[in-house]
């Protein structure tokens, strides 16, 4: 499979703090990979790194062979990396629909004197984000709520609304920072269900944070565990889940035997 | 599923009503403004007070005009901009020396050669335009072409800038403006004299005393004492063309792809960055589109019947004037703009003096539409929901109010016991009151971000639809012990070793 997105030697400190070192990563094509690690391990800095919020200090990222290192969030959106946000960050007042139509405004090629006349490329390319925004809401089965503002939304429709206008973006490669926070295990089934179903239904390679475990190792193919900003494990859910460093990363050392102390 | 590329090639829009829906609007207004100037302004002549009337009309054309212009920069990408009078300055007084001076190049003097369509005078016969139409009409195009170059210079701090900071900023902007056309010589009366007067550079005029008749021609804007001996072009027709080209715009960028863009910049910088949008770029661009129509209104401004074009009249208070216009209106809401701005150039003119005007009170009328503006705040009042009697009530009430006060001072005068109360002397308590009022009962402003066309805003109220809420939840599976009501998805493999962690880095 050739590789889609590969990540080398990525660093970024904050003043003393080291907060990602040496990050690597290798997504091939309709990949499924999970980024875990302890509170503070560094993932969403990951994420702020590849999607150009934050310019790393060293190290280099490439989309599809093309070099996006150090370009703005909204190039970087354009070259097909699209992602979602731990706290949720729709734009509440906008209803459910511009939201996805929104995500949608990367791929048109109109020009804003043309929109002002209303010329005939402008109404055939609204028409399109009108259709393909529903199509995508359709996903999710979002549909009635179109008409709604953002933020009146339950906290799970939120969620996936976010990932609906990540897809409206038509990414190659998708980041979901923790999709099934604040999901019920009901909901959270249907996400994992709902995750590889758009892996396939939209060629997508996906790359996600998430705290609930059942769900990594279910749905995973590969994880790669932080820990203070290092990769201390890559590997199979199975691997992972023996390592002794990544439980020593969740758990601590193990307590020394009693009675070891007054030796 | 198909890429937007590809569907839009796909989508083939009939050619008729696209065209129609381009041009109609267009068609609209213009025969909108004609009718104004054509048929409401004679008949406003034959009225007592008619004059002021139309003044006031006037000046309603030209505050939408700046309200829904300001909107494109502060309602829409949230870029808090308190310098707009600046634009105004800048526009108002491009438009001026081309007009003033090109008339005096042109026709030798600085009076008025314009047709039926661009007069508030009385010559409704003669042709519909004339020559001097045309130098205002290319004056109000440069106008705003100057103040949208300094719309650009402005919004490149904005780059790097939020909130007060970017403020602060605007002000400065407004101020340097007031300051250099202060600084600027007098305007020259004289043909002879201003053919001989050389065309140096920006560094001569700064160099040479202040008093030495011998500047350019372009800084020769008046200085402290204002731009006087403009001619009167600006009529009903300029300005409601402008403002119904100014709304078309606006409603037509909000509706489209790029006013979204601008909507998510105000709702989440970063989300809007990180779904592609270039934040950058589409803030110049709203200063730059918010600032060209803020010139062309000053251009109008400028040559507006009783108006002495000053910096003092373009000062920050003006600024402050259209904020309060787009604040009432709605932060957002083209519709909104439009409405405060009409509303707030009606009100205190209505609540002046009666004895200036004759015939009707006017007072009783800008205070029932006080009350009728208070009532549907109420009506509106974002968080609980009022009952429509009750609203009624409150809106009866305070024209009943009125009407008694009303009443009570008649009774007095008629009874011989005059009670001196000249409402006129109160108009800007009254205005300020009910503004505090307006904020109080509604500050998100009398519409919002929606507009009055929009669906939601009419049926807001209505009931969630069924799928709104959440899905039941359904119980814990067997053998899965749920804690604190932290649940392990049934999904969960088996035992990992490692315990669910929810919260975040």
């Amino acid at each position: 499979m050739p590789s889609i997105l590969r990540v080398q030697s990525l660093s970024k400190s904050f003043g003393g703090l080291k907060a990602v070192q040496d990050f690597s990563l290798d997504l091939a094509e309709k990949d499924l990979q999970g980024l875990i690690g302890p509170n503070g391990a560094g993932k969403t800095t990951v994420f702020n790194l590849l999607t150009g919020v934050y310019k790393p200090d060293t190290g280099t990222i490439t989309l599809d062979k093309q070099n996006i290192t150090g370009l703005r969030p909204s190039k970087i959106a354009a070259a097909g990396l699209s992602r979602t946000f731990q706290n949720i960050r729709l734009f509440g007042e906008l209803s459910v629909l511009d939201n996805v139509r929104l995500g949608c405004h990367v791929r048109s090629g109109g020009t804003m004197a043309g929109a002002i006349a209303h010329s005939m490329f402008n109404r055939a390319e609204e028409q399109a984000i009108l259709a393909r925004a529903r199509e995508l809401l359709g996903v999710f089965n979002l549909n009635p709520l179109e008409d709604d503002q953002a933020r009146n939304l339950c906290y799970g429709d939120q969620r996936r609304l976010e990932i609906v206008r990540a897809l409206a973006t038509e990414p190659k490669v998708l980041l979901l920072d923790e999709p099934a926070a604040g999901m019920n295990p009901q909901e959270k089934k249907e996400l994992a269900a709902a995750i590889r179903g758009l892996r396939d239904r939209f060629n997508l390679t996906i790359l996600l944070i998430e705290h609930d475990m059942g769900l990594v190792m279910e749905i995973c193919e590969k994880i790669t565990v932080l820990d203070y900003g290092e990769t201390i494990a890559v590997g199979t859910p199975k691997e992972i889940q023996t390592n002794p460093k990544v439980i020593e990363a969740y758990l601590g050392e193990a307590e020394p035997p009693e009675g070891s102390k007054a030796a | 599923m198909t890429p937007l590329r590809e569907r839009s090639k796909l989508s083939r829009p009939r050619v008729a009503p696209t065209l129609a829906r381009s041009l109609l609007p267009v068609a609209g207004i213009i025969v909108f403004a004609v009718l104004l100037q054509a048929a409401l302004k004679p008949w406003l002549e034959t009225v007592s007070g008619g004059d002021f009337y139309a003044k006031v009309l006037l000046d309603i054309g030209i505050n939408v005009t700046l309200a829904v212009s300001l909107t494109i920069v502060n309602g829409f990408t949230g870029q808090f901009s308190i310098g707009h009078a600046a634009f105004m300055a800048v526009g108002g007084y491009t438009a001026a020396g081309i007009v003033y001076y090109g008339s005096m190049f042109a026709f030798g003097s600085a009076e008025v050669v314009g047709g039926s369509l661009s007069t508030m005078g009385d010559n409704h016969a003669g042709p519909l335009f004339r020559s001097g139409d045309l130098i205002f009409c290319i004056s109000l195009i440069v106008g705003g072409i100057v103040a949208a170059i300094c719309g650009f210079l402005v919004g490149l701090p904005s780059l790097r800038l939020k909130g007060d900071y970017l403020a602060i900023v605007t002000l400065g902007f407004g101020e340097i403006v007031r300051v250099l056309i202060q600084q600027s010589r007098d305007v020259s009366y004289d043909l002879e004299e201003m053919k001989q007067a050389p065309l140096v550079g920006l560094a001569q005029l700064f160099t040479q005393k202040h008093d030495d008749w011998q500047a350019p021609v372009w800084a020769r804007l008046g200085g402290p004492l204002g731009f006087s001996g403009l001619p009167f072009y600006t009529s009903l027709f300029w300005a409601f063309l402008v403002a119904g080209i100014t709304l078309l715009v606006a409603i037509r960028l909000k509706r489209s792809t790029f006013g979204r863009a601008f909507l998510s910049i105000r709702e989440d910088e970063v989300a809007s960055e990180a779904m592609g949008v270039n934040t950058t770029s589409y803030k110049v661009w709203a200063f730059v589109i918010s600032a060209f129509f803020a010139g062309v209104a000053g251009a109008l401004f400028a040559h507006e019947t009783g108006i002495q074009l000053s910096a003092q009249e373009l000062g920050f208070q003006k600024s402050f004037d259209i904020i309060i216009m787009v604040v009432l209106g709605g932060m957002g809401s083209i519709s909104g703009a439009a409405i405060a701005a009409a509303a707030i150039t009606i009100l205190p003119e209505l609540l002046r003096d009666p004895t200036k005007l004759v015939g009707w009170q006017p007072q009783i009328i800008a205070l029932t539409i006080l009350a009728a503006i208070v009532a549907g705040a109420f009506r509106l009042g974002g968080r609980r929901a009022t009952p429509l009697w009750a609203t009624a009530l409150a809106g009866l009430s305070l024209v009943a109010i009125t009407w008694l006060g009303y009443g009570a001072v008649k009774v007095a005068a008629a009874t011989g016991h005059p009670l001196d109360i000249r409402l006129g002397n109160y108009r800007m308590i009254i205005f300020a009151l009910s503004l505090i009022l307006m904020m109080i009962l509604r500050p998100q402003g009398l519409l919002g971000v929606r507009e009055i066309w929009d669906k939601s805003f009419w049926n807001k109220r209505r009931p969630a639809p069924a799928a709104a809420s959440p899905p039941p939840q359904t119980p814990a599976p067997e053998g899965t012990v749920s804690i604190n009501k932290k649940f392990e998805p049934d999904i969960d493999p088996g035992h990992t070793g490692i315990p669910p962690s929810t919260d975040s880095d």
